[in-house]
């Protein structure tokens, strides 16, 4: 697996990845695991550009992390759409 | 030039001060942009943190804001250098309209990151630094504590609003 | 990487043992967050541009038909 030469910066998001994803599953409340999920969709559209420089890479981690947002924004307001209980 | 982990950790800290003023000027503390972002504020005020706070915290999670735009520059700039961050502003406007917001933070966010990060890799740090550095960045507002991280953007909203008007 | 390996299992295992549905939809972005590092590692970066831009749509498909089942 080649690794590129920013070595430290990938082990940064690494462990910043698997730490978001512990404190996700730690969380008991549904809405405040959110942001602990944006944390790791940064965590690992940094992993994705470090990995691969070249200029598509940035298409692919802008598409992931756009995704990635998307999936949370509908995640929030399907929430927060139920609970209220309107039509 | 510097050792590297000096060198993120200056690099997160230039970024922490580039979003956060950016998502002040325009205004992310003053109100949920959708719904998504209006309930996770309440939920970081049920914890007992501050409802402005809150409302940064929300919008950053439903839409691309200044955060998400400095990432995709500094991605932008490791992968193809200065043009490869406006490129990744034009993703990160596309992702701002797909996803219903109506600003312009994460653009501009996006657009003064390139500037800085190329800047940067001209005095010796490398656009990688960045890309941990905004990780970092982020983590501390979002991934540590929701109570804290919104008491402080609320102070600087507070501040905000007393030197530039146009809020509530 | 062996983050992202530990980042598919800690997913997975949250998918099942969560109650709750919005979290096993959380657990569910979080294995695919896992999942995509590899994908890039052996450079298919437009199937990870596709699958970055079809996974989240199937999540909000599949709120959508949540939604037509009162919780």
């Amino acid at each position: 697996m080649a690794e590129g030469m920013p070595v430290i910066a990938i082990y940064v998001c690494a462990v910043i990845a698997v730490y978001a994803a512990l404190r996700i599953i730690l969380q008991r409340n549904t809405m405040r695991k959110l942001p602990f999920l944006n944390v790791l969709s940064f965590a690992v559209t940094g992993i994705i550009a470090l990995l691969l420089p070249h200029p598509i890479t940035i298409a692919a981690a802008a598409a992931y992390f756009v995704g990635s947002t998307l999936e949370s924004n509908a995640i929030a307001s399907t929430w927060a759409g139920g609970i209220k209980k309107d039509e | 030039m510097l050792d590297e982990p000096t060198r993120i950790l200056i690099a997160a800290v230039i970024c922490w001060l580039n979003f956060m003023i950016i998502d002040l000027f325009f205004k992310l503390p003053e109100s949920g942009g959708v719904s998504g972002a209006t309930a996770i504020a309440e939920e970081v005020e049920k914890g007992g943190g501050a409802l402005n706070g809150g409302f940064m915290m929300g919008n950053i999670v439903s839409s691309p804001d200044a955060s998400a735009g400095t990432l995709l520059a500094s991605c932008g700039v490791f992968c193809a250098g200065f043009f490869g961050g406006l490129f990744a502003a034009v993703l990160v406007y596309a992702g701002n309209r797909i996803c219903y917001d109506p600003g312009y933070a994460g653009t501009t966010g996006c657009i003064t990151a390139t500037f800085i990060v190329y800047g940067a890799t001209q005095i010796g740090f490398a656009a990688s630094d960045f890309i941990a550095g905004m990780v970092i960045a982020i983590l501390t507002i979002q991934g540590i504590s929701h109570v804290h991280a919104s008491r402080l953007i609320a102070r600087f909203w507070s501040v905000r609003c007393r030197w530039l008007r146009g809020c509530r | 990487m062996v983050a992202c390996t530990a980042l598919v299992f800690i997913g997975t295992a949250a998918a099942i043992l969560e109650r709750d549905p919005f979290d096993k939809l959380i657990s569910l972005s979080l294995m695919i967050s896992g999942i995509f590092p590899f994908i890039i590692d052996r450079g298919l970066l437009d199937v990870a541009t596709a699958t970055a831009l079809i996974a989240p749509l199937s999540t909000i498909f599949i709120l959508m038909v949540c939604r037509r089942v009162p919780a």
